[in-house]
């Protein structure tokens, strides 16, 4: 019935009626329906923990439902495993990409179904001409044969892409998929979006990144706590309704109001730092009370930089002065005793420990503080300070013991800056810290690094995200290549400016950043 | 006002949560060390004369070196590495002890020379993994053939005699009351002191903190401050020297220098490590863990052989025990 209803106005490819879906505790889908048709791009948002993932897995076939019904192409279906979904049509890309680095982007598309030569053996040359002619449909330039791992990440977005499109697939969903991506590659994975999606293929898209709908979604819908709110036509619905239905109440600011002043006070002098080829010639400073963002484009060099002065990479030359005094900082160690704290950007990657615990991730950074006659641990302390930190930043864990695994992207963030505050660090640096982490959350990271100012620590914030940046900072440093093009009062400068100095155009208005430099 | 409420709040919750998340672990535990206490009884009634004070006993000293060792790869694994030197290091350690003894170094002094090259073939194997950044498996993999060749060489392939007293180590014991409680052997209170000393490393100190730190997550650990060369340099050096302990333990036992003894050991000792639940994927194990993975196996080897296996159906028996362990942990981790 719904079909014909469907069909009447447009033509539904997929129908989701009341599906629902339960872990241990919790009601991840609560009653949910939903309807995707042929040729649109359909956004799907809200914060984690909405139901947005537990969907898609199961419309790609990794869980069942346990209530409800899918139609797909008007008829009721449940896939029990991941194959039958690709099979059938349905191909879903996740945000950690699921390629195998050191093979060829040919056989990463043809993984498990490669096409065989008479004699049994691998028939490469069918597998590079097929691979090339998708890649051309999708007007990707890439060689079949190039190694994954020596792919950018983009790159290797859309090579996942390509894979999907091999199957033939009517039906795509994209997770997250410009977490990684600089400006520029995500206009070139728009245009592919926007190209599949002219072929009438059905694009579910997944984005904490609400800025960039506008410029892909025909629809959206919004979940919360694993219902569905709404679902509109995108040209309908305003930005700030969106984040108000994610989050169900009024967010009256998408940043907390800046009461950080920052003071003539010297932190951190930065004094032409090197690494041949990464980092050329770049001096700033850093003011007591104030966040300093660092903008550019992905590869300009601004992990690098400061993964340099936090001792983590080595340079070649150049100094650092911490007040007034020059310090050697050759290891993660050395810039710790000296004050430094870093957030990495990968979380799991290079933040936390995942297999152990909460507490014990926190004391990482300090243990020697913790520690009592003979070297013994005091695990009576280490579970208070823990206890301390969960309350203070409200990160949300059964238990100060819980593994670190088991937590939520947001918490562990949240868990990586308790370390540090631990640590008395009076130099923070976070690299992209909210990236992949919802809208709720985010908010409570960016009055976090306001209060941090606040409080006469100096802030170092990278982001690809440039309202973020905008929003958060007194001074922009941009870097473009590894050099570092200006230096600019964030509250005089418009996102255009910064965008057009990150790509290494320089701005029409140089005086400004003559003056500032 | 509100904050305080929420705080309130989310603390409640967590006090309730804690108690059974915690009592899983305690029950984890004791899971594993029943499966000893189930293997003790049930040879206790299949195997003749086994749950005798006797061959106890005999059971405890055999495991003793095991257990020892296990407890030392412990480390190198918990970093994501590993140590197959462990078999020629007791072998090179134990000759070297008895071929200075000969030369006429006091037995004390030999034994802490053997030691000594203990802990120097740990660190040169931690100098490999750190300076020259070779795989562990490599690493030690050349350390076991070269240290097997010079404990070789030394001694001319030969089992020299050490003089009389060597033996007191390995053949002493104390608080023995006669034929029926021969007393405890001085290697099983070397082990129980071993158990505490590195149990207590592992679990309270800085060091040991450090060391499932770097298996848990090398980068966040260097990014922390920890200084992760310095913790493998430690843990290659603690399996180093609990070889050589073993090393001379076992030479002590024999008043022999064995140059060709302990062959395939390290193997023993990495098993008795995972059936403990250390995984070889690095920041996860215990030194209880390894204690309990070696009395599985020692309870094994005794029982099976005064049962009258043979030591090919032993072989078999622990070889499934491994297996089914693992199993056994990664089922519980999928839950």
């Amino acid at each position: 019935m719904t079909t014909r209803n469907g069909n009447s106005n447009h033509d539904v490819i997929l129908e989701v009626r009341n599906v629902s879906k339960s872990y241990p505790g919790v009601k991840a889908l609560d009653r949910v329906s939903f309807d995707l048709r042929r040729g649109e791009v359909h956004a799907l948002v809200g914060e984690n923990g909405a139901g947005k993932t537990t969907l898609m897995k199961i419309l790609s076939g990794v869980f069942e439902a346990e209530e409800g019904e899918i139609l797909y192409k008007g008829e009721s279906i449940s896939f029990t495993d991941v194959t039958q979904a690709s099979k059938a049509g349905i191909a879903i890309i996740y945000q950690e990409l699921n390629l195998i680095p050191h093979l060829s982007v040919a056989a990463n598309i043809f993984i498990g179904r490669e096409p065989r030569t008479r004699f049994g053996t691998l028939d490469e040359k069918k597998m590079n001409t097929e691979t090339k002619k998708i890649l051309g449909r999708l007007n990707i330039t890439l060689d079949p044969t190039t190694l994954i791992n020596q792919l950018p990440v983009s790159k290797q977005q859309m090579v996942e892409i390509a894979k999907a499109i091999s199957f033939e697939s009517e039906v795509l969903i994209m997770d997250e998929p410009t977490s990684a991506l600089t400006e520029s590659e995500i206009d070139e994975l728009f245009s592919i979006i926007q190209n599949l999606r002219d072929d009438g293929v059905a694009i579910i898209y997944i984005s904490h990144r609400l800025e960039e709908l506008n410029q892909i979604a025909d629809r959206i819908s919004i979940f919360r706590d694993g219902c569905w709110v709404s679902t509109d036509d995108y040209e309908d619905i305003e930005l700030d309704e969106i984040v108000n239905r994610m989050v169900g109440r009024k967010l009256e600011n998408k940043f907390p109001p800046k009461k950080n002043i920052p003071t003539k006070e010297k932190l951190l002098e930065v004094r032409n730092i090197v690494r041949k080829g990464v980092i050329h010639d770049i001096s700033f400073d850093l003011y007591q009370g104030e966040i300093l963002g660092i903008a550019g484009l992905m590869g300009a060099g601004r992990s690098e930089l400061v993964r340099a002065i936090f001792g983590a990479d080595p340079i070649d030359s150049g100094d650092v002065y911490m007040n007034n005094e020059r310090v050697s900082i050759k290891s993660p160690a050395e810039a710790i005793k000296a004050g430094i704290a870093y957030l990495p950007e990968n979380r799991k990657e290079e933040g936390v420990a995942v297999t152990m615990q909460l507490d014990e991730n926190i004391t990482m950074a300090d243990v020697p503080r913790i520690s009592r006659r003979f070297g013994l641990l005091s695990r009576k302390q280490e579970e208070e300070i823990a206890q301390h930190y969960v309350n203070e930043l409200l990160i949300r864990t059964p238990s100060v013991h819980q593994v670190v695994n088991h937590l939520s992207g947001g918490n562990q963030q949240k868990v990586v800056v308790s370390k540090w505050l631990f640590c008395n660090s009076k130099i923070l640096i976070f690299d992209e810290p909210t990236r992949g982490i919802d809208v709720g959350t985010k908010y409570a990271i960016y009055e976090f690094i306001e209060k941090l100012a606040r409080e006469g620590r100096g802030v170092i914030v990278i982001s690809s995200d440039l309202p973020e940046v905008l929003g958060l900072t007194d001074r922009l440093l941009v870097l473009h290549e590894g050099h570092l093009v200006a230096t600019l009062n964030t509250a005089e400068v418009t996102p255009d400016e910064v965008l057009n100095y990150a790509a290494g155009l320089g701005s029409s208005n140089q005086k400004q950043a003559q003056v500032l430099n | 006002m509100q904050m305080g409420e929420i705080v309130k709040k989310q603390k409640s919750r967590i006090e309730t949560l804690d108690r059974p998340q915690r009592s899983k672990r305690v029950l984890d535990k004791l899971f594993t060390f029943g499966a000893v206490i189930g293997l003790f009884i049930y040879f206790s009634f299949t195997a003749r004369n086994f749950f005798t004070a006797r061959s106890i006993l005999t059971l405890i000293l055999q495991t003793s070196t095991i257990t020892i060792m296990g407890i030392g790869v412990t480390f190198t694994i918990i970093t994501g590495g590993i140590d197959l030197s462990i078999g020629s290091v007791i072998a090179l350690a134990g000759t070297v002890a008895v071929m200075v003894a000969i030369a006429g170094v006091p037995i004390g002094l030999s034994m802490l020379i053997g030691l000594l090259v203990g802990v120097i073939c740990g660190a040169l194997n931690g100098l490999m993994i750190t300076r020259l950044k070779l795989p562990p498996f490599i690493a030690t993999l050349g350390m076991m053939m070269v240290a097997r060749g010079v404990a070789l060489t030394i001694t001319n392939a030969n089992a020299w005699p050490a003089p009389g007293n060597f033996g007191d180590l390995g053949n002493k014991t104390i608080l023995g009351t006669g034929p029926k409680f021969p007393g405890i052997p001085y290697p099983v209170l070397i082990m129980i002191a071993v158990a505490l000393i590195f149990g207590f490393i592992l679990k309270r100190t800085a060091i040991g903190r450090y060391t499932y730190a770097v298996g848990s997550n090398e980068e966040a650990a260097r990014l922390s401050g920890i200084k992760v060369d310095r913790v493998k340099m430690i843990c290659y050096i603690f399996s180093g020297l609990l070889s050589a302990l073993v090393g001379i333990i076992l030479a002590s036992r024999m008043v022999t220098s064995q140059p060709n003894s302990a062959v395939g050991y390290e193997l023993n000792a990495i098993a008795a490590s995972v059936i403990g639940g250390t995984s070889t994927l690095g920041g996860v194990g215990t030194v209880s863990g390894a204690v309990i993975g070696s009395f599985i196996i020692g309870i094994l080897t005794v029982g099976l052989t005064m049962q009258g296996a043979n030591y090919f159906m032993q072989q078999i028996v622990i070889g499934l025990v491994v297996i089914g362990a693992v199993s056994v942990d990664k089922l519980k981790g999928r839950r």
